[in-house]
Protein backbone atom coordinates (compact mmCIF):
# COMPACT_ATOMS: atom_id res chain seq x y z
CA UNK A 1 0.00 0.00 0.00
CA UNK A 2 1.56 3.36 -0.90
CA UNK A 3 -0.16 6.48 1.16
CA UNK A 4 -0.44 10.06 0.40
CA UNK A 5 -0.58 12.39 3.46
CA UNK A 6 -1.26 16.19 3.05
CA UNK A 7 -2.60 19.00 4.60
CA UNK A 8 -4.50 20.64 2.12
CA UNK A 9 -6.45 19.79 -0.43
CA UNK A 10 -5.12 18.84 -3.79
CA UNK A 11 -5.89 18.26 -7.36
CA UNK A 12 -4.76 15.08 -8.56
CA UNK A 13 -5.03 12.88 -11.49
CA UNK A 14 -3.44 9.85 -9.81
CA UNK A 15 -5.41 6.62 -10.58
CA UNK A 16 -3.62 3.69 -8.82
CA UNK A 17 -5.99 1.68 -6.75
CA UNK A 18 -2.73 0.68 -4.07
CA UNK A 19 -2.15 4.71 -3.63
CA UNK A 20 -4.91 6.05 -1.06
CA UNK A 21 -4.41 10.03 -1.37
CA UNK A 22 -5.59 11.58 2.32
CA UNK A 23 -6.07 15.07 3.29
CA UNK A 24 -5.78 15.97 6.56
CA UNK A 25 -7.06 19.40 6.22
CA UNK A 26 -10.87 18.15 5.72
CA UNK A 27 -10.75 15.24 8.95
CA UNK A 28 -11.04 16.16 12.70
CA UNK A 29 -8.25 15.16 14.55
CA UNK A 30 -7.29 16.84 17.88
CA UNK A 31 -4.16 16.84 19.15
CA UNK A 32 -2.21 13.97 21.33
CA UNK A 33 -2.70 14.97 24.97
CA UNK A 34 0.22 12.63 26.25
CA UNK A 35 -2.03 10.55 28.48
CA UNK A 36 0.27 7.51 27.25
CA UNK A 37 -3.36 5.50 27.20
CA UNK A 38 -1.61 3.86 23.65
CA UNK A 39 0.90 2.25 24.88
CA UNK A 40 0.01 1.26 28.44
CA UNK A 41 -4.16 0.95 29.17
CA UNK A 42 -5.33 -0.12 25.47
CA UNK A 43 -1.81 -0.98 23.52
CA UNK A 44 -1.78 -0.50 20.42
CA UNK A 45 -5.62 1.75 19.92
CA UNK A 46 -5.77 5.78 21.04
CA UNK A 47 -7.85 6.68 23.44
CA UNK A 48 -9.33 9.70 21.65
CA UNK A 49 -11.27 7.88 19.16
CA UNK A 50 -11.62 10.80 16.20
CA UNK A 51 -10.40 10.04 12.43
CA UNK A 52 -6.68 9.88 13.87
CA UNK A 53 -7.16 6.46 13.96
CA UNK A 54 -8.26 5.68 10.86
CA UNK A 55 -4.86 6.87 9.32
CA UNK A 56 -2.31 5.37 11.88
CA UNK A 57 -3.06 1.93 11.04
CA UNK A 58 -2.30 3.44 7.64
CA UNK A 59 0.97 4.72 8.33
CA UNK A 60 1.72 1.61 10.01
CA UNK A 61 0.53 -0.45 6.74
CA UNK A 62 2.46 1.97 3.96
CA UNK A 63 5.38 0.40 1.98
CA UNK A 64 5.59 4.00 0.67
CA UNK A 65 4.57 7.16 2.35
CA UNK A 66 4.31 10.82 0.75
CA UNK A 67 4.12 13.69 3.43
CA UNK A 68 3.11 16.87 2.17
CA UNK A 69 3.45 20.10 4.65
CA UNK A 70 3.57 23.39 4.86
CA UNK A 71 6.90 24.30 7.16
CA UNK A 72 6.93 26.02 10.44
CA UNK A 73 9.75 27.42 12.20
CA UNK A 74 11.54 24.25 10.40
CA UNK A 75 9.03 21.69 11.45
CA UNK A 76 6.19 20.24 9.72
CA UNK A 77 3.43 22.87 10.70
CA UNK A 78 0.44 21.82 12.70
CA UNK A 79 -1.75 20.35 10.88
CA UNK A 80 0.71 17.45 9.56
CA UNK A 81 2.07 17.59 13.02
CA UNK A 82 -0.87 16.79 14.94
CA UNK A 83 -1.26 13.72 12.61
CA UNK A 84 2.24 12.57 13.47
CA UNK A 85 2.03 12.89 17.37
CA UNK A 86 -1.35 10.80 17.23
CA UNK A 87 0.40 8.01 15.67
CA UNK A 88 2.20 7.11 18.37
CA UNK A 89 -0.04 4.27 19.16
CA UNK A 90 1.81 2.16 16.22
CA UNK A 91 5.05 2.09 18.56
CA UNK A 92 5.51 0.67 22.12
CA UNK A 93 6.34 2.00 25.28
CA UNK A 94 9.49 -0.17 24.99
CA UNK A 95 12.75 1.01 24.39
CA UNK A 96 15.41 -0.74 22.53
CA UNK A 97 18.76 0.28 20.89
CA UNK A 98 19.09 1.11 16.87
CA UNK A 99 21.89 2.36 15.72
CA UNK A 100 23.69 2.93 18.69
CA UNK A 101 20.55 4.95 19.94
CA UNK A 102 17.92 4.28 21.90
CA UNK A 103 14.23 4.56 20.16
CA UNK A 104 10.94 3.15 21.19
CA UNK A 105 10.02 -0.57 19.69
CA UNK A 106 7.39 -0.19 16.60
CA UNK A 107 4.68 -2.52 16.27
CA UNK A 108 3.71 -4.11 12.90
CA UNK A 109 4.69 -1.13 10.52
CA UNK A 110 6.08 -1.89 7.54
CA UNK A 111 9.40 -0.41 6.60
CA UNK A 112 8.87 2.53 4.31
CA UNK A 113 10.24 4.42 1.06
CA UNK A 114 9.41 7.96 2.21
CA UNK A 115 9.09 11.53 0.16
CA UNK A 116 8.67 14.23 2.07
CA UNK A 117 7.61 17.47 0.44
CA UNK A 118 7.69 20.90 2.24
CA UNK A 119 6.18 23.76 1.10
CA UNK A 120 5.77 27.40 1.48
CA UNK A 121 8.00 30.18 1.55
CA UNK A 122 10.82 28.73 3.49
CA UNK A 123 14.34 29.94 3.97
CA UNK A 124 17.85 27.86 3.94
CA UNK A 125 17.37 27.83 7.63
CA UNK A 126 14.40 26.24 7.85
CA UNK A 127 15.61 23.94 5.11
CA UNK A 128 18.15 22.74 7.29
CA UNK A 129 16.36 22.15 10.06
CA UNK A 130 13.66 20.71 8.47
CA UNK A 131 16.01 18.12 6.95
CA UNK A 132 17.35 17.02 10.20
CA UNK A 133 14.21 16.86 11.43
CA UNK A 134 13.04 14.48 8.95
CA UNK A 135 16.36 12.60 9.48
CA UNK A 136 15.64 12.26 13.04
CA UNK A 137 11.90 11.20 11.78
CA UNK A 138 13.73 8.02 9.89
CA UNK A 139 14.67 6.32 12.96
CA UNK A 140 11.47 6.52 14.46
CA UNK A 141 9.14 6.19 12.14
CA UNK A 142 10.89 3.07 10.10
CA UNK A 143 12.01 4.56 7.61
CA UNK A 144 14.06 2.65 5.33
CA UNK A 145 15.22 5.54 3.12
CA UNK A 146 13.79 8.92 2.73
CA UNK A 147 14.07 12.14 0.25
CA UNK A 148 12.86 15.59 1.05
CA UNK A 149 11.72 18.11 -1.45
CA UNK A 150 11.06 21.67 -1.01
CA UNK A 151 8.72 23.17 -3.28
CA UNK A 152 6.77 26.06 -3.67
CA UNK A 153 2.86 26.04 -2.83
CA UNK A 154 1.93 27.26 -6.75
CA UNK A 155 3.30 24.06 -8.17
CA UNK A 156 3.09 21.40 -5.19
CA UNK A 157 0.54 19.19 -7.43
CA UNK A 158 2.86 19.20 -10.24
CA UNK A 159 5.66 18.18 -7.63
CA UNK A 160 3.57 15.33 -5.83
CA UNK A 161 2.63 14.03 -9.16
CA UNK A 162 5.90 14.02 -10.63
CA UNK A 163 6.77 11.57 -7.20
CA UNK A 164 3.96 9.30 -7.72
CA UNK A 165 4.94 9.22 -10.96
CA UNK A 166 8.19 8.02 -10.40
CA UNK A 167 7.20 5.38 -8.22
CA UNK A 168 5.74 3.54 -10.81
CA UNK A 169 9.23 3.39 -12.94
CA UNK B 1 15.40 43.32 38.07
CA UNK B 2 15.52 39.95 36.33
CA UNK B 3 11.71 38.51 36.63
CA UNK B 4 11.12 34.93 34.93
CA UNK B 5 7.76 33.60 33.05
CA UNK B 6 7.88 30.03 32.83
CA UNK B 7 5.35 28.68 30.64
CA UNK B 8 4.90 24.91 30.55
CA UNK B 9 4.25 23.66 27.46
CA UNK B 10 3.41 19.82 27.72
CA UNK B 11 0.00 18.77 26.46
CA UNK B 12 -0.41 17.64 29.98
CA UNK B 13 0.63 20.23 31.53
CA UNK B 14 -1.13 19.39 35.10
CA UNK B 15 0.03 15.80 35.11
CA UNK B 16 3.02 16.50 33.39
CA UNK B 17 6.99 15.96 33.77
CA UNK B 18 7.81 19.43 32.46
CA UNK B 19 5.74 20.73 35.54
CA UNK B 20 7.87 18.66 37.84
CA UNK B 21 11.09 20.39 36.08
CA UNK B 22 9.26 23.91 36.71
CA UNK B 23 8.91 23.47 40.16
CA UNK B 24 12.57 22.30 40.49
CA UNK B 25 13.53 25.26 38.49
CA UNK B 26 11.79 28.01 40.25
CA UNK B 27 12.67 26.37 44.11
CA UNK B 28 16.45 26.97 42.85
CA UNK B 29 16.10 30.33 41.23
CA UNK B 30 17.38 33.29 43.30
CA UNK B 31 15.14 35.77 40.98
CA UNK B 32 11.10 35.56 41.44
CA UNK B 33 9.60 33.69 38.71
CA UNK B 34 6.05 33.15 37.95
CA UNK B 35 4.74 29.75 36.36
CA UNK B 36 1.82 29.51 33.61
CA UNK B 37 0.59 26.69 31.49
CA UNK B 38 -0.48 26.46 27.92
CA UNK B 39 -4.41 25.91 27.66
CA UNK B 40 -6.17 26.45 23.87
CA UNK B 41 -7.70 29.75 25.40
CA UNK B 42 -4.93 31.75 27.22
CA UNK B 43 -2.65 32.49 24.63
CA UNK B 44 -3.59 36.13 24.74
CA UNK B 45 -3.61 36.30 28.01
CA UNK B 46 0.20 34.98 28.17
CA UNK B 47 0.91 37.11 25.31
CA UNK B 48 0.25 40.00 27.31
CA UNK B 49 1.81 38.87 30.80
CA UNK B 50 4.68 38.53 28.97
CA UNK B 51 5.78 42.39 29.30
CA UNK B 52 5.94 42.02 32.58
CA UNK B 53 9.29 39.58 32.49
CA UNK B 54 12.50 39.75 31.21
CA UNK B 55 12.77 36.21 30.99
CA UNK B 56 10.82 33.47 29.59
CA UNK B 57 11.84 29.61 30.19
CA UNK B 58 9.76 27.43 27.51
CA UNK B 59 9.51 24.17 29.58
CA UNK B 60 8.54 21.41 27.39
CA UNK B 61 8.84 17.61 26.14
CA UNK B 62 10.16 16.55 23.10
CA UNK B 63 7.00 15.33 20.64
CA UNK B 64 7.76 13.38 17.28
CA UNK B 65 11.58 14.67 16.77
CA UNK B 66 10.18 18.52 17.35
CA UNK B 67 7.95 20.44 19.81
CA UNK B 68 4.46 19.65 20.78
CA UNK B 69 1.33 21.16 18.67
CA UNK B 70 0.29 23.11 22.12
CA UNK B 71 3.72 24.90 21.88
CA UNK B 72 3.82 25.75 18.44
CA UNK B 73 0.18 26.84 18.39
CA UNK B 74 0.70 29.14 20.92
CA UNK B 75 4.02 30.72 19.43
CA UNK B 76 2.19 31.38 16.34
CA UNK B 77 -0.69 33.52 18.21
CA UNK B 78 2.55 35.11 19.79
CA UNK B 79 3.84 36.09 16.26
CA UNK B 80 0.44 38.04 15.92
CA UNK B 81 0.95 39.33 19.53
CA UNK B 82 3.99 40.60 20.03
CA UNK B 83 5.02 42.08 23.88
CA UNK B 84 6.26 45.94 23.62
CA UNK B 85 8.93 44.81 25.42
CA UNK B 86 10.36 41.58 24.66
CA UNK B 87 11.79 39.39 26.62
CA UNK B 88 14.74 36.82 26.34
CA UNK B 89 13.54 33.24 26.14
CA UNK B 90 15.37 30.47 27.53
CA UNK B 91 14.63 26.38 27.15
CA UNK B 92 14.32 23.37 29.68
CA UNK B 93 13.47 20.39 27.31
CA UNK B 94 13.06 16.83 28.00
CA UNK B 95 13.22 13.41 26.07
CA UNK B 96 12.18 9.81 26.89
CA UNK B 97 15.16 8.38 25.52
CA UNK B 98 19.21 8.52 27.52
CA UNK B 99 20.77 10.52 24.66
CA UNK B 100 19.83 14.71 25.61
CA UNK B 101 20.97 15.26 22.27
CA UNK B 102 17.78 14.20 20.63
CA UNK B 103 16.17 17.19 22.07
CA UNK B 104 18.50 19.43 19.70
CA UNK B 105 16.05 19.71 16.39
CA UNK B 106 13.22 21.09 19.27
CA UNK B 107 15.91 23.51 20.53
CA UNK B 108 16.78 24.72 16.71
CA UNK B 109 13.46 25.49 15.99
CA UNK B 110 12.44 27.82 18.70
CA UNK B 111 16.37 29.32 18.10
CA UNK B 112 14.75 29.78 14.59
CA UNK B 113 11.66 31.53 16.38
CA UNK B 114 13.68 33.88 18.75
CA UNK B 115 15.79 34.74 15.76
CA UNK B 116 12.85 35.34 13.27
CA UNK B 117 10.44 36.87 15.42
CA UNK B 118 13.47 39.37 17.28
CA UNK B 119 13.60 37.52 20.77
CA UNK B 120 16.95 36.92 22.04
CA UNK B 121 17.72 33.55 22.58
CA UNK B 122 18.84 32.83 26.42
CA UNK B 123 20.29 29.59 27.57
CA UNK B 124 19.11 25.64 27.27
CA UNK B 125 19.17 22.61 29.08
CA UNK B 126 18.34 19.19 27.36
CA UNK B 127 17.42 16.32 29.53
CA UNK B 128 17.07 12.48 28.04
CA UNK B 129 15.43 9.82 30.48
CA UNK B 130 13.47 13.14 31.43
CA UNK B 131 10.37 10.29 31.98
CA UNK B 132 11.50 8.28 34.61
CA UNK B 133 15.02 10.12 36.20
CA UNK B 134 13.13 12.67 38.58
CA UNK B 135 11.72 9.12 40.33
CA UNK B 136 14.97 7.83 41.02
CA UNK B 137 17.84 8.78 43.18
CA UNK B 138 19.55 9.92 39.76
CA UNK B 139 17.42 13.07 40.24
CA UNK B 140 20.10 15.03 42.25
CA UNK B 141 21.94 15.15 38.91
CA UNK B 142 18.86 16.77 37.38
CA UNK B 143 18.66 18.98 40.37
CA UNK B 144 22.79 20.22 39.71
CA UNK B 145 21.47 21.15 36.47
CA UNK B 146 18.67 23.00 36.98
CA UNK B 147 20.10 25.24 39.30
CA UNK B 148 22.89 25.75 36.98
CA UNK B 149 19.86 26.85 33.83
CA UNK B 150 18.88 29.05 36.84
CA UNK B 151 21.74 30.50 37.30
CA UNK B 152 22.97 30.88 33.49
CA UNK B 153 19.39 32.50 32.66
CA UNK B 154 19.22 35.45 35.77
CA UNK B 155 23.25 36.12 34.94
CA UNK B 156 22.12 36.87 30.90
CA UNK B 157 24.15 33.74 29.81
CA UNK B 158 23.94 31.58 26.86
CA UNK B 159 24.61 28.53 28.26
CA UNK B 160 24.06 25.29 26.62
CA UNK B 161 23.26 22.15 28.73
CA UNK B 162 22.34 18.58 28.88
CA UNK B 163 21.81 15.69 31.69
CA UNK B 164 20.58 12.30 31.88
CA UNK B 165 21.14 8.66 33.71
CA UNK B 166 24.62 8.09 33.95
CA UNK B 167 24.21 4.84 33.04
CA UNK B 168 25.11 2.52 29.83
CA UNK B 169 22.52 2.64 27.36
CA UNK B 170 22.01 -1.23 27.75
CA UNK B 171 21.42 -0.56 31.80
CA UNK B 172 19.07 2.21 30.22
CA UNK B 173 17.28 -0.12 28.26
CA UNK B 174 16.47 -2.58 30.81
CA UNK B 175 15.33 -0.15 33.53
CA UNK B 176 12.82 1.39 31.04
CA UNK B 177 11.60 -1.81 30.42
CA UNK B 178 10.78 -2.20 33.85
CA UNK B 179 9.49 0.93 34.29
CA UNK B 180 6.89 0.68 31.79
CA UNK B 181 6.05 -2.56 32.72
CA UNK B 182 4.85 -1.15 36.18
CA UNK B 183 3.34 1.96 34.49
CA UNK B 184 0.89 -0.79 32.47
CA UNK B 185 0.11 -2.90 35.85
CA UNK B 186 -0.76 -0.45 37.64
CA UNK B 187 -3.57 -0.13 34.44
CA UNK B 188 -3.99 -4.07 35.01
CA UNK B 189 -2.09 -4.59 31.67
CA UNK B 190 0.57 -7.09 31.48
CA UNK B 191 3.85 -7.02 29.72
CA UNK B 192 2.45 -9.07 26.99
CA UNK B 193 -0.20 -7.07 26.12
CA UNK B 194 1.45 -3.61 26.11
CA UNK B 195 3.52 -5.26 23.68
CA UNK B 196 0.88 -6.18 21.38
CA UNK B 197 2.32 -6.13 17.53
CA UNK B 198 -1.48 -5.31 16.72
CA UNK B 199 -2.99 -1.57 15.73
CA UNK B 200 -6.42 -0.65 16.09
CA UNK B 201 -7.33 -4.46 16.87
Amino acid sequence: MNLILSDKYLQLTIEDRSTEFINLSELKISNCIGCFGCWTKTPGRCVIRDDAVKVYPKIAASRRVLYISKIKYGSYDTVMKTMLERAIPIQQAFIRLLNGETHHIQRNVAPKQATIIGYGNISDEEKQIFTQLVERNARNMCFENYRVIFAQENILEQTVEDEVMAWRK
Amino acid sequence: MEKIMIINGSPRAPRSNSKKYSELFIKHCSVPTEYFSITNKNHLELCMKMEEFTDILLVFPLYADGIPVTLMNFLKTLEGNQPKQKPRISVLINCGFIEPEQNNIAVKMIEFFCKEQGYSFGSVLRVGSGEAILNTPLKIFVTRKIKQLANSVVKGRSKNLKVTMPISKKMFVKASSSYWKNYGERNGVTLEQMATMEIEK
